[in-house]
């Protein structure tokens, strides 16, 4: 058995309470270990922060078995609120990679990959507020591609409450066609072609 | 093997002469060559020379007076222009340009004249025979009966209300015409009555009466059923530019025939003969060599952007080498059978590439192919989509922007998409996402836009003029600087109302399709 834990990821989820970070976190977990057939492990932090303060889910996902389940230096950071940002952006390194709400947090630090999309805003467009995670969890999932797309729909299509598995789905499908979008614009931006015309 | 037909048009003045001397001199003139006396070439127009070819003609001389002696003065010149423009055409048509040409003959040059004669039917003989072969149905088309029509269209159904008629973009012009008139008419038998033809034949079949009507009578169908019954007993209506662009469509009906109607694209646009996805293009390359003179209309530049558009987001369609026609403007001129020939051509050659989708930027080619070609029994394998469908689900996904245009805008809406509840809006959606200086409507908008002027290259008259100032003054109305428009016709019909000497300042303004907006401004975020 070797000490080395292969291809491991390790993710912090950060927000409000009640935006469903914690649940953002549980599709993430699930479906790298159901879906994708990995290790995962999920760590939640709640307390006063269910309550309305920062909120945070810190997932591990790794080909072999997880050791440890907190995480001290993430490689991915997602933030849905600006208190969640200030709390955990130091412990990011800079080769790590930040994806944030773009109405909610303001990025002060520069990181190497950066990604933000406006997922409170696409939910609300889509009808409901609270669908901001799941557009989320299909960004994360197209741009960090941590988890397979495929079970990261069966997935959410499974947690969601019953009756609103379209609905999330749609929402799902909305963030990871925005995060496909982005990452379609950044290497065509990166060959030099920016329009349709030039 | 058939004889070749060569057609001379023979101006009467110059060149005749020369004829006649070979024919007083008993010359062997080649038997292939059919002579038409004419009175100058500078009346013989691009209709009039492309319909030689329609009807079987191999090869086409159009002969005048040498430079400076036409008897008119600019016969020549014009017959040049002509010739230049209908070789253009029946090179991309597939026909082949080198079959056409214009010539000049002094009289006393009957030698050179005999020589040409001589030189030109041993090349067309090299060439053989066109690939025009417009053979006759063995069952002739038989159209409905009068009251089939009636009663497939519930005319019955109309009350009389009126409220067509206050809407009619032609009755709100002063023309005496009224759609529920009409449809009395027809009920009470008086189809071939004059005033009844004339007025069949020039609905703009825009289809706002259809939505007004409380009976919903499908007015503008009607209408082009009743044209097709006509045109089944030889009623011919007024075709508009001689009648070139039915003449055009009906060439395409031949299979055999080989159109490169995509030879002019640019290329850095990318195009993947294996795609599952097609662009249909449409009519906008016969259409841009058509008005080169007089318009100066690009709605190839329509075409291009749409490409550029698809290969923005990384598709990159198939294109049909031999696209022909879809044939909007047949049907809704009242030959049905003709279109049913060239929908059948087109669906079985895009089934032939095993398409899926195919994706089209023109509104009369997206209501043909998704609408007419099944209603005719053409069944389709394949989804048609409106490029704004597909651009607007696109953009939604994200992660792009447009650039800002220092222009203001307001939409000319297209009379085919407007009438289809699914994609009325997308020209809108589209419209509200690019970032103009301003964004006006006009005051007929959307549901109650109206039409450019014209339909189907039929029936162009004073009253089509006067519509399309009033439309034209709305636009200016607004404060805008550019009209927007979906669909490349509206763009034809309301640039020629601005070719007014009298009202120029007045009417012009710069027109712009929506779709080359949009591929101007679009950029990833």
């Amino acid at each position: 058995m070797t000490n080395i834990q292969d291809n491991k990821k390790e993710v912090v989820i950060t927000g409000f309470g009640g935006q469903g970070i914690v649940l953002a976190g549980t599709i993430l977990g699930k479906a790298a270990a159901l879906g994708d057939h990995r290790e995962s492990t999920l760590v939640q932090s709640y307390g006063p922060e269910s309550r309305g303060g920062a909120c945070s889910a810190q997932v591990v996902i790794s080909d072999t078995i997880i050791f440890y389940p907190y995480i001290k230096t993430p490689d991915v950071l997602v933030c849905m609120s600006q208190g969640g940002y200030d709390k955990y952006i130091g412990d990011l390194p800079d080769d790590g990679i930040l994806i944030i709400d773009h109405d909610l947090v303001k990025a002060k630090r520069k990181v190497k990959e950066f990604y933000s999309i406006s997922a409170t805003r696409i939910a609300e467009e889509l009808g409901r507020k609270m669908m901001a995670n799941i557009i989320m969890i299909g960004f994360v999932t197209a741009v960090t591609k941590i988890i397979s797309m495929d079970a990261a729909q069966d997935t959410v299509v499974k947690s969601v409450p019953k009756g609103t598995e379209e609905m999330n789905l749609k929402a799902f499908n909305r963030g990871s066609d925005y995060g496909l979008s982005v990452l379609k614009g950044r290497e065509k931006k990166a060959e030099g072609r920016t329009g349709a015309v030039s | 093997m058939d004889k070749y037909k060569i057609i001379l048009f023979l101006c009467n003045w110059g060149p005749h002469a020369a004829f006649q001397a070979l024919q007083d001199n008993r010359d062997a003139i080649p038997s292939e060559i059919h002579m038409v006396r004419i009175p100058c070439t500078g009346r013989i127009s691009k209709s009039l020379l492309l319909k030689a070819f329609e009807k079987g003609a191999d090869g086409v001389i159009l002969m005048g007076c040498r430079h400076g002696s036409c008897h008119y003065g600019t016969g020549t010149e014009t017959a040049e222009k002509n010739t230049e423009d209908t070789r253009k055409i029946i090179e991309t048509l597939g026909i082949g340009k080198e079959r056409l040409k214009f010539v000049t003959f002094h009289p006393d040059e009957s030698d050179l004249l005999l020589e040409f004669l001589n030189s030109f039917t041993k090349e067309i003989a090299s060439y053989s025979h066109t690939h025009v072969t417009r053979s006759k149905d063995p069952e002739p088309w038989v159209e409905k009966s009068i009251e089939e029509i009636v009663s497939k269209h519930d005319v019955f159904a109309c009350q009389d209300c009126g409220k067509c008629t206050s809407a009619c973009p032609l009755a709100l012009t002063g023309k005496p015409f009224s759609p529920r008139a009409v449809a009395a008419a027809v009920i009470s038998g008086e189809v071939n009555d004059e005033s009844v033809k004339n007025d069949i034949w020039s609905c703009l079949t825009c289809g706002i009466c259809y939505d007004r009507c409380p009976s919903a009578v499908n007015f503008p169908e009607f209408i082009r059923d009743v044209r097709c019954y006509y045109k089944n007993r030889e009623i011919t209506g007024q075709e508009t530019h001689g009648g070139f662009f039915q003449s055009l469509m009906r060439t395409m009906t031949s299979s055999d025939l080989k159109p490169t109607p995509w030879s002019w694209l640019p290329e850095e646009i990318k195009t993947d003969s294996n795609s599952k996805v097609l662009f249909f293009g449409g009519c906008a390359p016969y259409f841009d060599i058509f008005f080169r003179e007089f318009l100066g209309v690009k709605t190839c530049n329509i075409l291009a952007d749409s490409l550029r558009l698809l290969n923005f987001f990384d598709i990159q369609p198939a294109i049909l080498e031999e696209e022909r026609c879809c044939g909007h403007d047949l049907l809704w001129s009242g030959d049905r059978e003709n279109f049913t020939r060239l929908g059948k051509i087109n669906a079985d050659r895009i089934h032939q590439m095993g398409i899926e989708e195919v994706i089209t930027s023109c509104p009369e080619c997206y209501r043909t192919l998704a609408y007419d070609y099944p209603e005719h029994g053409i069944e389709l394998n394949f989804k048609v989509t409106h490029l704004y469908e597909l651009l607007e689900n696109e953009i939604n996904k994200g992660a792009v922007q447009f650039k800002k245009i220092n222009k203001k805008l307001t939409i000319q809406d297209s009379c085919r998409l407007n009438r289809f509840e699914n994609i009325y809006d997308q020209s809108r959606k589209l419209i509200n996402r690019i970032n103009p200086e301003s964004f006006t409507e006009m005051q007929n908008n959307g549901k109650t836009s109206i039409c450019c002027g014209n339909s189907a290259w039929i029936g162009c008259d004073s009253f089509s003029k006067a519509l399309q100032v009033k439309r034209l003054n709305q636009a200016h109305d607004t404060g805008s600087d550019v009209l927007v428009t979906s669909c490349p016709k509206c763009q034809i019909h309301l640039k020629c109302a601005m070719e007014d000497p009298f009202r120029e300042n007045e009417l012009k303004i710069e027109t712009m399709d929506l779709t080359s907006i949009i591929a101007k401004t679009l950029r990833w975020e």
